[in-house]
């Protein structure tokens, strides 16, 4: 007996609704986890997917990109590469593998959410598969990690970063916690989907991949672009939900979710992808520079997606996004090299001659702004005070981002904090935008302490390992240079001739 | 006399950073904790003609330099900005 095209039968499985009759739809939906725009059950019928698959088709497309990179990881001898890999690159792939894989994680209780609380059943079958590729892409990364675990014990941090209250951690929490998982389905689906899937997963996923590929570690490259191949499909997820709400005069409510994650995930993606594309991969190896991955895949064909649905760039988009592309990465590499103890990788400076003055062509003005910060670090290593790379007093963390509370260093010093004082606490925030966030709904974020805010409340052990303890890092687990001060060794000779 | 935050930012830095004083420090010394924690870890020295003055943060008006920190009505958390200023 011979099986139907999916074409015969789809539409009708993708379709899949009933009329609730033991419960009503409210006790079925709760507005609240559901949709609380009070859309038409008739207008979430018209939920049209663009990528259309069945189950079978599912798995077996997904097993044949399974086959496919597992069998390139297999091909290469992974440990003597990670063994005889750049510094950098080393710094790369700790960060990643610790960052990343628990928001996968997490995307998988959201998807399922989606699934549950979607009005569309359009929505909910594309739901059900996005939380399968999450499903996977935690699977896969967690596995290619724990690879190097022999080798480095960075890559505990796979497994352990979200059982930590690492400041890192804290602050991606937050983001995803925000755009993700305490929102009804429809808001989680337009920030997470649209916001943080379309507009940033290529950045980490797909130009870090060529990075990747350049640099020769074809396993992590091909790793990563499966990755990707699922986002492109789920993350369609947010396109159809946006033109229903749309059609049904939600624009200004689309808007402002938009606004709200395309900045909450910016901070994130700046601080890993930008320091990342920019210090961590070697000179030779480098693609782009964020600034320029930036202008390919969020200036361009994010806007473009924005656009053709109707919406407008965020209100921020020239006066803070577009500055923000030139700087905020560069500070928060600063602090990650200064503060290297409180991560769980061993940062490179990536600020030696020959990348100190590609920082220049790509960023004009890096030299007389953040190269005086690394002018004064390498100065301290070249006189041996190693400890003056380390600095005393704890950075101010911004209360949104929970990242640095950074701006422009040297001669151009300009930094900002944008302060609200509420029931007797000022909170302080790196830009006017994430001030704007909270001020929309100050009881959603007032609770919250950043790991600054802890320190001041005596929360945090007393001591000078308090800090530490308090992230479960013990000794050996706590970041160092990556090139043991060596880079800073080409300014000596210079100094010399 | 009691510990009091700060969020200090130093001229030069790339970010502000958290400084604990003490209530009676005068504005000179909050500004003297300041020096000593950041200059050589993140900034340079400062001009040997120059003075290190405290203003609320983004004010213009420095604060007197004899001004103890618990007669300066700061807000717990308060940013102030430490900038050289001409002797």
């Amino acid at each position: 007996m011979s099986l139907l095209n999916n074409s015969d039968w789809y539409d009708i499985a993708r379709q899949t609704n009933w009329t609730p009759r033991y419960v009503s739809e409210v006790e079925l939906f709760p507005p609240e986890l559901s949709d609380p725009y009070g859309i038409p059950a008739s207008e979430w019928s018209k939920f049209d997917e663009p990528y259309k698959v069945t189950y079978r088709d599912y798995v077996r497309t997904q097993r044949e990109k399974d086959v496919g990179a597992y069998s390139v990881k297999s091909a290469v001898d992974r440990v003597s590469f990670y063994k005889s890999a750049d510094p950098g690159w080393k710094a790369l792939l700790q960060l990643h593998f610790g960052a990343v894989p628990f928001v996968e994680y997490g995307s998988v209780s959201a998807f399922a959410r989606m699934t549950r609380f979607g009005r569309g059943p359009g929505m909910r079958n594309m739901a059900s598969f996005g939380s399968l590729d999450e499903i996977r892409h935690t699977q896969i990364q967690m596995y290619f990690g724990y690879e190097f675990l022999g080798t480095d014990a960075a890559f505990d941090w796979a497994q352990k970063a979200p059982n930590t209250d690492n400041w890192v951690v804290i602050s991606e929490r937050h983001a995803f916690d925000d755009v993700e998982h305490t929102r009804d389905a429809v808001s989680a689906a337009i920030m997470t989907n649209f916001s943080f899937e379309q507009g940033f997963t290529n950045l980490q996923f797909i130009a870090l991949s060529a990075d990747a590929k350049r640099y020769g570690d074809h396993s992590f490259s091909a790793m990563l672009q499966t990755v990707q191949s699922d986002e492109a499909r789920h993350a369609q997820i947010g396109e159809p939900l946006i033109e229903i709400m749309i059609n049904n005069g939600k624009i200004a409510e689309v808007q402002r979710l938009v606004d709200i994650s395309f900045w909450r995930v910016w901070k994130q993606f700046s601080a890993l992808s930008g320091v990342c594309m920019d210090y961590y991969t070697p000179l030779a190896k480098r693609e782009h520079s964020l600034k320029e991955f930036v202008d390919e895949f969020i200036c361009q064909q994010f806007l473009r997606n924005l656009r053709a649905l109707g919406l407008q760039k965020p209100w921020y988009w020239d006066e803070h996004f577009l500055p923000d592309v030139e700087t905020y990465h560069h500070a928060q590499h600063v602090g990650m090299y200064l503060y290297r103890k409180t991560g769980w990788w061993n940062p490179v400076a990536g600020a030696g001659p020959a990348e100190r003055e590609w920082l220049e062509k790509k960023y004009p003005g890096w030299n007389e702004t953040f190269g005086e910060v690394w002018d004064v670090i390498t100065d301290s290593i070249l006189k041996g005070h190693f400890e003056r790379t380390e600095p005393s007093v704890l950075p101010m963390l911004c209360n949104m981002s929970g990242l640095e509370l950074s701006g422009v260093p040297g001669k151009k010093w300009n930094v900002k904090s944008h302060h609200v004082d509420l029931n007797g606490r000022r909170y302080h925030f790196g830009s006017a935008v994430d001030k704007w966030i909270f001020e929309l709904e100050p009881s959603r974020y007032r609770g919250h302490l950043s790991l600054v805010d802890r320190f001041v409340a005596g929360l945090i052990p007393k001591g000078p390992d308090g800090v530490y303890e308090y992230m479960s890092m013990a000794p050996e687990e706590r970041g160092r240079c990556g090139q043991d001060y060596q880079w800073a060794e080409a300014f000596r000779n210079r100094k010399a001739a | 006399m009691s510990s009091f935050p700060l969020v200090c930012n130093y001229e030069g830095d790339y970010g502000l950073k958290l400084l604990l004083v003490d209530t009676a420090d005068t504005m000179d010394a909050v500004a003297d904790q300041a020096r000593k924690a950041l200059v050589g870890v993140v900034v340079k020295a400062p001009r040997p003609t120059a003075v290190l003055r405290v203003r609320r943060h983004g004010d213009r008006i420095p604060l007197p330099r004899s001004l103890k920190v618990a007669d300066a009505n700061f807000f717990p958390m308060e940013a102030v900005d430490i900038y050289q200023a001409d002797a």
